[in-house]
């Protein structure tokens, strides 16, 4: 049944990567994603994983040997944070107009300038649109496992899949885990059967120039699949238990039954706001968690029958997207729009460029929610000098003022 | 197109469904279109016998020696004897002169001849059943034999000299054209069935009467051998180049005198010249005009120099006389004036005379037909020229007359198509003739003019020129052939300097440049006008201009 | 047929080029020599319309279809993935010049130095001319594209794609023209015997960019050849230099340049002009030495050449 081990969470990923017998892979380095492809590395060079690497000189062209590679039939594997993930942008668009189910780990980073190596999910969420399966890992567990099911899901429908993992949090700590046998992951991961493989026995054009009577369609099926990929990714799942012991759900209810308040969150800080709630029911508030496992296929039926009609909702964002709200809460009131009973989503945004979200920034928060009598857009948390709240109607460009220095001596 | 009018016919992807063969008809964007259209090389053009050169040499250079002797002899039945005596107008007119010199065609002619000399004539198809009198043996009664008997005819060829031959057994010297190579040609038209009677001219015992009630037609071949007369005093004491060649023909190697003069810029003047060196004569050309105005043949008239002939140019001798065993010789120096109707500047007197001492002196000067057998009813007025069609018709349906008797002193290739032509008219007449490759049956008069030429493709380098034998070598001592054919090897080489004007050799170029693969090939290009786009890529680069870009509907 | 040329094609008629299209044609030479089991990555460049819009595939190989700045590591991936297949199939990244000197510079100079083995063909027409004639970094000093007006024409040299290429240490470089169909033909067989990064500009006529009529297309890229702006040489290991072709007869450059319109603003500048005779009779000389210093007891170098120190 697997191995106990202490690992951080990016070599859990590439165990991920090795257990899904990666055939090509192709990354370049960038802090904190660094130690995946070093552990990648040590594991092809010394003939643990029969893989080809491809050092390359960008994520741009990561992503291009990727494409490359999975277009001619090989299980590929990279991984990159932050401006890695932003460089990759038009590749990632390629695999999916290629339907090439490519899987990538990336550990989100805070998008520069200024330059910051920490923990923030806007680069991963600027994702949302290219068509990839996307996931959040809370733990060095999921960072392992979520990669095997994703090639599982991804090489049904031909489409890649990508899994965050919040920098240092995750990435660079070190939980104990199960890293499972090679004959249990075969038994829930078949090779990877290509729709192509540019074989010259059968020459054909692949992903050439397509006029407005055909360019429709083909993206019409490429949607159909990614819809296709929401029960597929559930049922996987479940399977992910039966045959290696951790089932796993797009969403995971926490304390949700009776909550009359339901937060929302995503990837490691889970862990504490999990704490959170235990805290706050002690203290007698009913309140609940729900967190979003898979943002896309986003999981629109469980989202609906969990938070539905709840009091209040408050999706808590590590990321935001200027001029609407943290990325979730979005997604949330999306949801909620549609044939679910009417309930208030307050949006809050906090631990952006890897400020700490502790368990008690958590309960401020829950606090404010439970303060406030009709629901804001974008509440920040714990922005220097100001209160939780909306940003100021008064805000103004201010020129510099520089610091006074100390007097030395 | 396959159906993609339901969402479930597309793939997942823009993958390729089908080839663009069928479905991209490329070609209806064209204007212009490549045709293949061949067209005569100037050196076809400028030989009288319109020899088609590119297309026999390009069958030499494949090995396909019998289809290149064929070729040739559609025209010419000589090549071994042409190939030797040629003045080749076809160098003078080749395209490739003014790029690094001409095509060494006569060369090649003569390396296609001995190559050849296995093979036999093509003969004739069937028998018409009529009967055909040749008189003379000559280049035009041996040429008008041939293409008489190919046409199906009976030939009889009647000849006044012992041999059959003429003036290419009786006048060209036997180091410019061995008798071997006459005597295989005559046995070569033996060999289809020509009949010939040596030791009977035409006169009283064989009158043109005669020979007409004999035959169903006559062609006159009998050459020009009598030797004109200068006009001047003393004239008779000269002697005639013309019978002193056939002197020596017939093995009389003598030589008259030590100090030898030879009057005249001919080809006859140059075998007299040449010949009297070989038997040791000092021998001194005397001509009227210029060595650029000389009609010899330029390699001849060099060769004499090289042998040692000394010239006096702008000298035309005046009178002769005999003097202490000796004759004594005067000449007139004369100076260039304005163009005569040979185009040649014309010789014009100066008055100043000089006297020169020979011990014999030849005249060369040029000689006419004996036209005593012909009735005036087939002269132009009375006791002149004949009158002579194009063809060699005459006034009498029956008779035609071919060679230097139709057209005065010309060159034996003039001979050979005048034959030929005459032949031709005969079977226009009678019936018979022989069946024409399409090649020949459909050219074009058009020249290729030298700017259609692709220089890209030939790169600048010395033609092959035919090697001498040395002296000590030659075949039949000092009288024998002295230049050798060309080696293999060179005349493949020479072959590849062929530019094959207007007619396509199957380089490929076409094929190789097309940038819409819309050229397949078939040992030749075919166009596939489905995609052919009219860029015009392989007109312009066609290295004999062959492909000519027209516009569409044109036709060209 | 005079050329050792292979008579089977690997590409249908029917292609989208225009009439006389240099990269159309390279393509159908190159795969010649190339033969059919190979696989070509095609990034954004004219290439990327003449093969026919879906549904409908002009090669008769498999055509990957890249982003522009890719086509190096895209077939990098692909050749990597037939590689753990077990398959030797020849990958070849066949780009314009935009897709290699500018924005694909990158992922070729990664794929060089890392000695992908793949061959990289650039076909040169010396400008974006898909986009509609502009500048790129290939555009030779003097021309005019729709970016360089003839106010204000192309006022830098083209970049030298070879010397960058021979830096890289690879195993195979080397320059060729469709032109000399038998040189091009003769490179590509080499470049497929050898293993690691092989390099091949290619100068590609385009006649609507050039301003110039398609029947002439041959020529010019001969003239270029002729001329010495394009030199005709290989590069083995980025040190060993050999000359392909030594021009036999002296082509002035203003011949080659006098054939297409966009080179119109040169000869309204006559000291450009004599700069850039200048440049190009400099460059020659580089050229000719690095052959000499690799061949240095070579008898064939043409007498003029040999004087050139």
């Amino acid at each position: 049944m697997g191995e106990r081990m202490l690992l951080t969470g990016n070599h859990a990923a590439a165990h991920g990567a090795r257990l899904s017998r990666v055939q090509v892979i192709s990354a370049y380095p960038i802090t904190p994603q660094t130690t995946i492809v070093e552990e990648l590395s040590e594991m092809v060079a010394s003939g643990r994983l029969q893989a080809k690497f491809l050092t390359v000189e960008s994520e741009h062209s990561a992503m291009a040997a990727c494409v490359g590679a999975a277009a001619a039939g090989a299980r590929t594997y990279t991984a990159t944070s932050g401006q890695g993930l932003a460089l990759m942008h038009e590749m990632l668009h390629w695999a999916v107009g290629a339907r090439l189910p490519v899987v990538l780990s990336n550990v989100t980073r805070a998008m520069a300038p200024g330059w910051s190596i920490w923990s923030e999910q806007t680069d991963f969420l600027s994702q949302r649109d290219v068509g990839w399966l996307m996931l959040f890992a809370e733990n060095v567990q999921e960072a392992q496992d979520f990669v095997i099911w994703l090639y599982r899901v991804a090489e049904q429908v031909y489409l890649p899949g990508m899994v965050a993992m919040d920098a240092f949090i995750l990435s660079h700590t070190s939980e104990p885990l199960i890293v499972h046998d090679q004959d249990r992951v075969d038994a829930y991961l078949p090779p990877f059967r290509p729709l192509y493989d540019l074989d010259p026995a059968e020459p054909r054009a692949y992903g050439g120039l397509v006029n407005r009577d055909h360019y429709y369609e083909m993206r019409f099926k490429m949607y159909e699949n990614m819809e296709r990929a929401g029960p597929l990714l559930a049922e996987a799942g479940r399977e992910f238990g039966e045959v290696l012991g951790f089932p796993y759900a797009p969403v995971e209810p926490y304390m949700i039954d009776d909550a009359d308040y339901v937060l929302v969150s995503a990837g490691a800080m889970t862990s504490n706001v999990r704490f959170a709630v235990r805290l706050l029911r002690e203290r007698g508030i009913k309140v609940g968690l729900l967190r979003l496992v898979a943002f896309r296929p986003f999981p629109f039926e469980e989202v609906r029958r969990y938070l539905g009609g709840r009091a209040k909702v408050a999706v808590l964002d590590r990321n935001m997207s200027p001029g609407h709200s943290g990325i979730f809460a979005q997604e949330i009131r999306a949801a909620l729009s549609q044939g679910a009973p009417p309930t208030d989503v307050y949006g809050y945004v906090l631990g952006i460029g890897g400020r700490d979200i502790r368990v008690e920034t958590v309960v401020e928060a829950v606090e404010d929610l439970l303060a406030r009598d009709h629901p804001e857009r974008c509440l920040f948390v714990g922005v220097k000098g100001l209160p939780i709240g909306p940003v100021r109607p008064d805000a103004e460009v201010r020129p510099l003022e520089p610091l006074e220095a100390e007097a030395s001596g | 197109m396959s159906d993609l009018s339901h969402v479930d016919r597309y793939p997942e992807i823009p993958v390729s469904l089908l080839a663009s063969r069928g479905v991209l008809r490329t070609g209806e964007w064209r204007n212009m279109r490549p045709v293949a259209r061949e067209r005569r090389a100037p050196c076809s053009d400028a030989c009288p016998a319109a020899v088609p050169v590119p297309r026999y040499l390009h069958l030499l250079a494949q090995g396909r020696l019998r289809e290149a002797y064929e070729t040739f002899t559609l025209r010419n039945p000589f090549p071994a004897i042409t190939g030797r005596v040629c003045p080749h107008f076809c160098e003078a007119a080749c395209n490739r002169d003014p790029y690094d010199g001409p095509l060494s065609i006569r060369a090649l002619e003569r390396y296609l001849g001995d190559a050849a000399a296995g093979l036999g004539l093509v003969g004739p198809e069937g028998e018409t059943g009529k009967s055909v009198a040749v008189v003379g043996s000559g280049p035009a009664g041996l040429a008008a034999a041939y293409y008489l008997r190919r046409s199906g005819h009976r030939v009889v060829v009647y000849e006044k000299r012992e041999k059959p031959g003429g003036l290419l057994r009786y006048g060209i010297p036997e180091y410019r054209l061995p008798e071997a190579v006459v005597d295989a040609e005559v046995a070569r038209l033996g060999a289809l069935g020509i009949e010939f009677r040596t030791g009977v001219a035409l006169g009283p015992g064989m009158s043109l009467e005669a020979l007409k009630e004999a035959h169903d037609a006559v062609v006159v071949a009998t050459g020009a051998w009598e030797g004109r007369p200068m006009g001047m005093e003393g004239e008779s004491l000269l002697e005639a180049g013309l019978e002193y060649l056939e002197q020596v023909a017939r093995g009389h190697h003598t030589l008259p005198g030590r100090r030898c003069a030879v009057i005249g810029g001919g080809n006859t003047a140059m075998d007299v010249a040449r010949v009297l060196r070989r038997l040791g004569g000092e021998v001194t050309v005397l001509y009227r005009r210029t060595a650029a105005e000389m009609p010899a043949i330029p390699e001849e008239v060099a060769a004499a120099a090289r042998d040692g002939v000394r010239f006096e140019f702008l000298s035309l001798p005046r009178a002769a006389a005999k003097e202490a065993g000796a004759l004594r010789l005067t000449v007139e120096r004369m100076r260039l004036g304005e163009p005569d109707a040979s185009g040649r500047a014309r010789p014009e007197p100066t008055g100043e005379t000089v006297d020169l001492e020979f011990d014999a002196v030849f005249k060369a000067v040029g000689e006419r037909a004996d036209l005593a057998p012909f009735p005036d009813a087939m002269r132009q007025e009375p006791g002149g020229w004949l009158a002579v069609g194009s063809d060699g018709s005459t006034a009498d349906g029956a008779v035609f007359v071919a060679g230097d008797l139709a057209t005065g002193p010309a060159t034996v290739v003039e001979a050979i198509a005048r034959g030929r032509r005459a032949a031709d008219a005969v079977s226009a007449r009678l019936g018979g003739g022989y069946d024409l490759p399409a090649w020949a049956a459909e050219e074009s008069p058009d020249v290729v003019a030298p700017v259609e030429v692709n220089h890209a493709y030939f790169s600048r380098r010395a033609r092959v020129e035919p090697s001498e034998v040395p002296p000590a070598d030659r075949v039949g001592g000092i009288l024998g052939e002295e230049t050798a054919g060309i080696a293999a090897a060179d005349a493949l080489a020479e072959i590849e300097r062929c530019f094959s004007c207007g007619y396509c050799n199957q380089c490929g170029t076409c094929f190789v440049f097309c940038p819409d693969a819309a050229i397949t090939w078939d040992d030749g290009p075919v166009f596939d006008y489905d995609y052919c786009k009219g860029c015009g890529i392989c007109s312009v680069e066609c290295p004999g201009h062959v492909l000519l870009f027209v516009r569409e509907r044109d036709d060209g | 047929m005079k050329w050792d040329i292979p008579l089977g094609e690997e590409i249908h008629p029917g292609n989208l080029g225009c009439q006389g299209c240099g990269g159309a044609l390279a393509m159908r030479l190159a795969l010649k020599a190339l033969g059919p089991d190979t696989v070509a990555v095609i990034p954004a460049c004219c290439w990327s319309i003449i093969d026919g819009a879906f549904p409908v595939h002009a090669l008769k190989v498999p055509v990957f279809h890249t982003a522009f700045e890719t086509a190096a590591v895209a077939a990098s991936g692909i050749k990597a993935a037939k590689d753990v297949q077990g398959k030797a199939t020849t990958v070849i990244a066949w780009a314009g010049d935009g897709g290699t000197f500018d924005i694909g510079i990158q992922a070729l100079s990664g794929a060089a130095e890392r000695n992908e083995d793949i061959i990289y063909a650039c076909y040169d027409n010396e400008a974006y001319m898909n986009t509609g004639i502009q500048r790129s970094s290939s555009t030779p000093s003097g021309t005019w594209t729709t970016t360089t007006p003839d106010e204000r024409p192309e006022s830098r040299p083209k970049k030298n794609i070879m010397e960058i290429m021979a830096a890289h240490r690879i195993p195979y470089a080397a320059t060729c023209t469709p032109a000399y169909p038998d040189d091009m033909l003769r490179k590509f067989r080499k470049a497929k015997s050898i293993k690691g990064t092989r390099f091949l500009h290619i100068l590609s006529v385009c006649p609507p960019g050039w301003k110039m009529p398609s029947d002439r297309a041959i020529e010019v890229m001969r003239l270029a050849v002729q001329s010495r702006v394009f030199p005709l040489y290989e590069v083995e290991d980025g040190l060993a230099y050999t000359m392909s072709l030594w021009p036999t007869e002296p082509v002035p450059p203003e011949d080659y340049f006098r054939v297409q319109g966009r080179f119109r603003p040169l000869f309204e500048d006559p000291a450009r002009l004599e700069r850039i005779k200048a440049f190009v009779d400099q460059q020659w000389e580089i050229l000719v030495r690095r052959h000499r210093r690799t061949h240095p007891d070579e008898a064939g170098i043409p007498a003029g050449e040999a004087a050139a120190r």
